[in-house]
Parts: C-alpha cells; structure tokens; sequence
C-alpha cells in the first residue's frame, strides 16, 4: 500500500541529512554554485530504486525518478565505496560493475564535491556547548575518526596477510601471474598437440 | 462523463452532498477555506499522519521536474509543492503559486517567505475555470487537493491544457475512490466521525471537515477523472492509486 512512496521518504530523509551537512561547509555553497543545474542519477543493482540527485545554489534536491538527467550511473553497492577514486573507474566498468550513461564530467563534479565536504562541525557544536567545549569533543571526535581509519586499514592489511600467507586461501599477486603463465603455456601445447593429431589422423585412416 | 453529467444539471451542482446553484459554489467553498486557512498545515498533518508529505512528493517525483522550467502550482494552498519545485527548478526557473482563496493565498506566501524561498516564486489569485495566463505558458501543472472544489472542473482542465506548453504535463493529486472493500468501511468511519470531530477539536470547525468528507466522496472516481481528462484534450493520461486508492495521483501529456 506504501509501495510508490518509500522513495519518497528516503528522499526525504537524505534530504534533512544532507543539506545541513552542506551548509556547515563555508566552502561548500561556492563549489555548489559549479553544479548548478546538473543533476545526476544513481541506480544500484539489486535495488529498485533510481535516485536523482539535482545541485542548486542552496542545496542537493533528491528525488527518485526514471526521466532523462545530465548523467546516470548504475553501480553495485559494494563499489560504491570505490567509485570515490577515479583511477578505480576504467576497472569498474571493465568488471561490468559500472555503468555510465552520459556526461562523465558531471559525475566527476558531483564525485569532487562530495569529496571535499567538509562540515565545521565545531563551529556549529560551539553554538550548543561553548567554545571550550565544543573544540575538545572536535578534536575528540577527529581523534576518533582517524583511530578508526587507522583501525580498518590495519585489520584489511592483517586479513590480506592472514589469508595469503599464513592460511594460504588466497595467492599473492606473483603466484597468480606465474599460474596464468603456466596455464597460457600449457593452453599453448595444448593446441599444437591438436594440430599434430589432426594431421596424423588422416594417414593412420589411410594406412588401416 | 462530463463534469455536468456526474454533477447533474446546468444551473445546479454538489457542494459535499448538498446541491447548490453553481454560482453560489465558489462562495461557499471560498467560506470553508477562509475558515480553515490558518490551521491547514496542522489538520493536513493530523488527518493524514503525515502521509500527505509524502504523496506531494510523489507527485515531484512524476513531475519529472528539472531546472529552470516553469511550473504552475494550481490551489497551491499553503504552498507545500510550491517550495518542493522551487528548490528544484532553482534561479533559473519559475513556480507560480495560484490559489483562488486569498486567505490560503496569504498564509502560503508567509509559509515559503519564512522558508527562504523568495527568489523564483510569484503569486497569483485565480480561478482555475479561466486561468489568466498566456498560451502554451507552463512546462508543469499541478492541481493537489484542490479539483474537486471546482465548480466546472471540464472547464478548469480545458484551462490547464490552454496554459501547458506543448510536451508539458498535467498532474492531479485528489482523493480518490479506496480499491479495497475493507478499507473503504474504514476510511468512511475515519471520515464522517473522526474528521468532523478532529476538525471540531483542533480548528473549532466541524462543517468544514464534514464538508471536506462530503466532497471526497461527490469526487470522480479514478477512471472518470481520467476520461475527463482525455476529453480536456490530454494525451497518455494515466493514474497511480496512493494508499490504497484514498489519494490517486493523474497524469496527463499535451502533445
């Protein structure tokens, strides 16, 4: 019955979130003003949802729509993550785990702003706390959000050795060269056996 | 059907479930809203639990709004799809907030000025029946909650098509007829007890919510709202039922 307008309320919800996160960006308004207009789709597999995503001066307007838009990206949700590097892009599309229809410049925009949010968070603390305050719980908070960059890093590093080296479940890059290696030599002989045989084939006909 | 053969004869029509002589309809629809103006915002919240947002934006969302286009928000009211286009149609574009109730009229411009939307907004008391606008004006209409006030409604959607540019689209949002037999038992006891009662509580108005669940009920099912549509002249004219039918979202193209 509330089928046609969850959407709506995702929408909504990304909405409230957003823009007062853009608006405790000083910088974020002007860089804005280098979108104006543009608007971008993101379709993610799996979910049936199309979300358009339009830039004006005093914010990012959601919607979610199937009309024409300056560019439209279908992604799977696990390389959302690595869509923020634009030297992953080729790859992506490569894998067919990227699909961009469109003008490529508005998605590197709207990439390059989010990027570059960067929501004072102290100024708009101080307001409730007090300067005092509100400039140890930002410093807190950074602290925080570094230790728990630092921390995934760390644990995505010891995974990568943990399964290469100590329990062998994945090889090193090495090892899967040299495999491939071994596996296009043995491709190789394996079709000139099969030249050889199919040349032999009509003799040992002809002989019996 | 037309909007004389579901109303009955030429010199009367429905107001809820009265019948009034139709010039006597505008004043007295105008009585309801003058009365119900200041408290809209808050019984439209009450009444539908805050759902109505929701179904507004859905109607953006089939709008298909971009920027800079021009949009004519018809009884705009208070002004909430007024300032959901805005937003979107930005600097470049315009929205014009029509209502033909200056009460209503006036409490949606202080509405959007408290928001911060001034720029690209202009207001504009009108009837829909004859909308004094230009040809071929508008990329979008939309009319939410406010058709089945209307006296001629054949009239007013004539108007709408005159004033749409052409590959513009028209989109109506009105209550609508439930699809589900359980649910209609239901909405009629909301309507005719809750509503007058909510009306009587919060806005000391019970006759204008009784008037409120009257006029739903005297409103175009889906199907003739939508062949009353095609005769006004709109091409691929289709309908999405909201919550169970108890809003209907229509949609019309002018090719």
């Amino acid at each position: 019955m509330l089928k046609l307008l969850w959407p709506g309320l995702l929408c909504t919800l990304g909405e409230k979130v957003l823009n007062p996160l853009i608006s405790m960006d000083p910088d974020a308004l002007m860089r804005l003003q280098r979108l104006q207009g543009k608007q971008l789709a993101v379709c993610l597999r799996g979910i049936d949802l199309r979300l358009v995503l339009t830039a004006q001066p005093n914010g990012i307007w959601l919607n979610s729509h199937q009309e024409a838009v300056d560019c439209s990206v279908e992604t799977e949700f696990s390389a959302l993550q690595q869509l923020s590097d634009p030297s992953q892009l080729t790859r992506l599309i490569r894998e067919n785990k990227l699909q961009i229809d469109g003008d490529l410049q508005t998605l590197q925009q709207f990439s390059q702003f989010f990027q570059q949010l960067n929501p004072d968070w102290q100024e708009r603390l101080s307001a409730l706390l007090g300067d005092a305050v509100a400039h140890k719980a930002a410093r807190a908070i950074v602290a925080l959000q570094q230790g728990i960059r630092n921390y995934l890093q760390q644990a995505d590093q010891t995974m990568q050795e943990l399964a290469q080296d100590e329990l062998r479940l994945t090889p090193v890059a090495a090892e899967v060269q040299q495999f491939s290696r071994e596996v296009s030599t043995l491709a190789g002989r394996t079709e000139l056996l099969q030249r050889q045989l199919a040349g032999l084939l009509p003799q040992l006909q002809a002989s019996s | 059907m037309s909007e004389q053969q579901h109303s009955g004869n030429q010199d009367s029509t429905h107001f809820g479930f009265k019948t009034v002589a139709r010039d006597d309809k505008v004043s007295l629809v105008a009585n309801v809203f003058h009365s119900v103006a200041a408290k809209y915002d808050v019984m439209n919240d009450l009444m539908s639990l805050g759902i109505h947002r929701l179904w507004k934006r859905f109607t953006i969302d089939c709008s298909g709004v971009r920027p800079g286009q021009k949009v004519l928000d018809l009884a705009g009211g208070t002004g909430d799809l007024t300032a959901l286009f805005s937003r979107r149609v930005g600097p470049t574009g315009q929205v014009v907030l029509a209502d033909i109730n200056e009460s209503m009229l006036n409490v949606g411009k202080d509405k959007l000025r408290d928001l911060g939307l001034v720029n690209n907004i202009s207001y504009v008391q009108a009837n829909a029946e004859a909308l004094p606008f230009a040809d071929n004006s508008f990329d979008i209409i939309t009319i939410a909650f406010g058709l089945r006030n209307v006296t001629d409604k054949d009239a007013a959607l004539r108007s709408m098509f005159r004033v749409l540019k052409p590959g513009g689209r028209l989109l109506v949002l009105e209550f609508s007829k439930p699809t589900e037999a359980w649910l209609s038992k239901v909405y009629d006891v909301y309507s005719f007890k809750l509503l007058p009662a909510m009306g009587q509580l919060v806005a000391n108005d019970r006759e204008s919510y009784q008037y409120l669940a009257e006029s739903i009920r005297m409103h175009p099912d889906q199907e003739t709202l939508k062949q009353m549509m095609e005769q006004a002249g709109f091409s691929e004219t289709s309908y999405h039922n909201l919550t169970g039918g108890i809003v209907a979202l229509h949609r019309g193209y002018k090719f």
